[in-house]
């Protein structure tokens, strides 16, 4: 088990105006798996793309477990070696079946034998205690199978050096065990897993040993077992973190949202309120209609029935223009496609909201723009050189600012967050959690989404929890419970659930 | 001229690059400028350059309007055939009724505001990407233009009419006046009216900007017609300066509109980075190469590869910008 199968020697990468990589040396041993730790930015993409070919580096050489050295390697001559990556967003082709999406560029006689194809798909997927129909189109697949798909992908091509990039983020709970056990079986066959994730949870259930990098350096790698939270935390950010979530004195006002048997968007009478300066965490499985719920609430999707009150007055919310009239704000799932407009400045995406108040008939008063644009600009510290920098240019933690900028100078008072940190690394999330709490304790409602459950635990007054588009159950402070939480998220909606939702409308 | 040759010197210096990379259309135009200046002795005179300038104030006007629905991240391929049936029913009503030129030009502007409103209406009720809608409606648009015209040609106009392009204020054109007076609108819709950040941030996300609360299925409909708006006036000058009009005139303007456009860096997916003097930029282009091929005496055919060149390399020009972009910041991260 000791046998090394890439050593990583030196390696520099420099790009104009920074330093990605700086000297650095790792080795990854056969059959472990490996976390690379580190907050966005502190030089992990660039090693991965260094390692699969994608980068060449500056100076160093990747050594693999022949003894073979290389200055620099081709996308090409990676896979030869044996390295496979799997990216968060997958190389699949979703009109073409799983069988021959693994065998894509690979020849079955002169013609395409696709029974023999998919034999030997299944053959694979046997081998990896994988239960998916070869026959099946990708795109019919639930995101948790394409992914199995494209390990098995990578299993075909005999990968030695396999590196995951946030695999489990688009999965849910169950679907995470279910990628631990196959990691398991393939650690068994001997291969070497290069596994990223910034939850550090996961980190401690399957990986062997973790480095840590930071600004490009790297710091140190720690056997997971004799490692604990705090150490790696501290190896990575290079600062004490005292305490990862702020306590606030919980105060709540009068109910500032309330929802009454909300249907619609495949989600069934969902009834909850959320008070002013309170947090309301809502958990459950991805697909549990969360996103979905708030959707409805910001009137981006419209609601079959049931009946949404601001501040007690009952609302019609029929648009996301409607919506944030009625001070209702939403930091949507996926800032990317949905969050922020990443061509025009910050400025431009902070204002967006609220343009129609900063203008007189037509025009906007730019004196007044920049003025509301500064303030938040400010008062959420967003690093960058300049508040007319495209929003492109910013890392993930500064965009997920804008979004949330944007949201508070339309002058929301109800904030409904969508997984508010996916993404984003350490450091920023501390900002994210502190900013939410101050936010609370301004007055401000919020419904906090999130599949993470140290984030649940750690931010919210209440959560509820969502299972197949109804609320299945409700928990306060001393009721946290990460297992309780599992449960009522991934039970199946049968008469006990169904009870619990009863008793939860008849409370509200 | 100084700054082609300054180019190259200084482009080592970030600051100075990054303003060559913005404008480097602007480079371009005036490389081509000098480049048809030594091999035409016609071509840089006062003389060429008024034509060149009262040839294509329709095609900028036209552009303006255009650029609206570029902008905002869709695309109209009919507006050829809005400027034939909008000048055909323009030219009947003043031909064959007599009608007053007031009155045929505001039902001529009535129309082309009306094409361009189905156009919108339709894909923002079908939710079909604006080139497929434009595609078929355009057909549409040839059928009615030929109803109403019968193949037949109309002419002549007022003298009234024809001032559009007779006329001047102050010793300048009118059709010049309109054509700046348009440019200027656009430049002032988009800088300073939250209607302009409106339909930028449209084309750069449409989700996000229907997120952040913005009616984006209002603001599509209100592009189309306001291309309209600006169609129907670049036909009047197109038809006052023709003296006639059949359902043949029209078509290949909007070719011309999208290349200046894109030369111009307003495309679709552009994310809301277009500018209006990239514009008109993108416009001079096309006109320069037409212009300073024919003072050559090269043959219209090879100037159809040509003009079809220039438009593959702003493309795949706009592409590289793009992808330069995106590599560090991913690489960074």
């Amino acid at each position: 088990m000791t046998r090394k199968t890439l050593s990583l020697n030196r390696i520099t990468k420099i790009f104009p105006g920074v330093v990605a990589l700086d000297d650095v040396s790792m080795s990854f041993q056969e059959g472990e798996v490996h976390a690379l730790l580190g907050e966005n930015g502190a030089g992990k993409s660039t090693l991965i793309k260094i390692v699969s070919g994608a980068l060449e580096p500056d100076s160093g050489t990747i050594e693999f477990g022949d003894g073979n050295a290389y200055s620099r390697l081709t996308p090409h001559l990676a896979k030869s070696l044996g390295v496979e990556t799997i990216y968060q967003e997958f190389n699949l082709i979703g009109c073409l079946s799983a069988a021959e999406n693994i065998f894509l560029g690979e020849r079955f006689g002169r013609f395409v034998d696709l029974k023999a194809m998919e034999r030997k798909a299944q053959a694979i997927f046997q081998e990896l205690g994988i239960e998916i129909d070869p026959k099946a189109d990708v795109d019919t697949l639930p995101s948790s199978k394409q992914q199995f798909v494209e390990i098995a992908k990578a299993v075909s091509r005999n990968a030695r050096i396999l590196i995951m990039d946030e695999p489990t983020a688009p999965l849910s709970v169950a679907e995470v065990d279910r990628l631990f056990e196959l990691i398991g079986r393939l650690k068994g066959k001997g291969i070497t897993i290069v596994y990223i994730s910034h939850r550090m949870e996961e980190l401690f259930a399957i990986t062997d040993r973790v480095s840590v990098m930071r600004d490009g350096k790297y710091i140190a790698t720690r056997d997971t077992r004799s490692a604990s939270r705090a150490e790696l935390i501290n190896l990575m950010v290079g600062r004490e973190l005292k305490e990862q979530f702020p306590v606030r004195s919980v105060r709540p006002g009068e109910v500032a949202l309330e929802l009454r048997a909300l249907c619609g968007n495949g989600d069934v009478d969902v009834s909850l309120s959320v008070r002013k300066g309170e947090i309301l965490g809502m958990a459950g499985l991805v697909g549990s209609g969360r996103t979905e719920l708030a959707r409805l609430v910001y009137g981006a999707d419209r609601a079959d029935s049931g009946v949404i009150l601001v501040k007690g007055i009952e609302r019609r919310v029929d648009s996301p223009a409607r919506a944030i009239e009625y001070g209702i704000g939403l930091i949507p799932e996926d800032r990317k496609q949905q969050g922020c407009v990443l061509g025009i400045s910050i400025r431009e995406n902070i204002s967006l909201s609220s343009l129609r108040r900063l203008s007189r008939l037509l025009v906007i008063d730019g004196k007044r723009e920049k003025a509301l644009a500064a303030k938040f600009y400010e008062r959420l510290r967003i690093r960058s050189p300049s508040i007319e920098r495209p929003v492109e240019s910013l890392s993930g933690g500064n965009q997920q600012k804008v979004v949330i900028a944007k949201t508070l100078a339309s002058n929301s008072e109800v904030l409904v967050f969508d997984e508010p940190t996916r993404g984003i690394d350490v450091g920023a999330k501390q900002e994210i959690y502190a900013l939410m709490n101050e936010l609370a304790s301004q007055g401000h409602a919020i419904l906090m989404i999130s599949s993470e459950m140290e984030e649940l635990i750690g931010m919210s007054d209440r959560i509820v929890v969502m299972n197949e588009g109804r609320l299945s159950g409700e928990l306060a402070r001393n009721e946290f419970d990460q297992r309780v939480i599992m449960e009522l998220a991934s039970a199946s909606q049968t008469t006990g659930a169904a009870n619990v939702v009863n008793s939860q409308s008849g409370q509200v | 001229m100084s700054s082609i040759v300054n180019r190259g010197r200084y482009s080592v210096s970030g600051s100075l690059g990054g303003v060559v990379k913005k404008y480097t259309m602007l480079f371009v135009l005036l490389g081509l400028c000098a480049f048809f200046a030594v091999i035409s002795n016609s071509f840089l005179t006062a003389e060429n350059f008024l034509n060149l300038a009262t040839q294509n104030t329709y095609i900028l006007v036209a552009a303006v309007g255009l650029s609206f629905i570029m902008m905002g991240g869709a695309m109209d391929l009919s507006v050829g055939y809005q400027i034939s049936a909008t000048g055909v029913l323009t030219a009947i009503l003043m031909v064959k009724l007599q009608a007053n030129p007031v009155l045929a030009m505001a039902s001529g502007m009535g129309l082309c505001i009306l094409l361009g409103a189905l156009n919108g209406v339709l894909s923002v009720k079908l939710k079909v990407h604006p080139i497929m809608i434009t595609i078929a409606t355009m057909i549409v648009f040839q059928g009615v233009s030929y109803l109403l015209s019968s193949g037949n040609s109309f002419y002549p106009f007022p003298d009234s009419f024809r001032l559009i392009t007779r006329g001047n204020v102050l010793g300048i054109r009118v059709d010049f006046i309109i054509a700046i007076v348009s440019v200027a609108i656009a430049s002032f819709v988009y800088n300073k009216t939250y209607y302009g950040r409106y339909v930028k941030a449209m084309g750069g996300n449409v989700e996000a900007s229907r997120l952040a609360g913005i009616n984006v299925d209002f603001m599509r409909v209100t592009t189309f017609m306001i291309s309209g708006f600006f169609v129907a006036i670049a036909t009047f000058i197109l038809i006052s300066r023709q003296g006639t009009m059949n359902s043949t005139i029209g078509p290949g303007t909007e070719f011309v509109c999208m290349t200046g456009a894109m030369l111009g860096g307003i495309g679709m997916g552009t994310s809301g980075n277009g500018k209006v003097w990239g514009l008109v930029t993108g416009i001079f282009i096309i006109a320069i190469i037409a212009n300073g091929m024919q003072l050559a005496g090269w043959n219209q055919y090879i100037q159809y590869v040509i003009k079809g060149a220039v438009l593959i390399l702003a493309i795949g020009f706009d592409q590289a910008q793009k992808t330069r972009k995106a590599k560090p910041t991913k690489a960074v991260a």
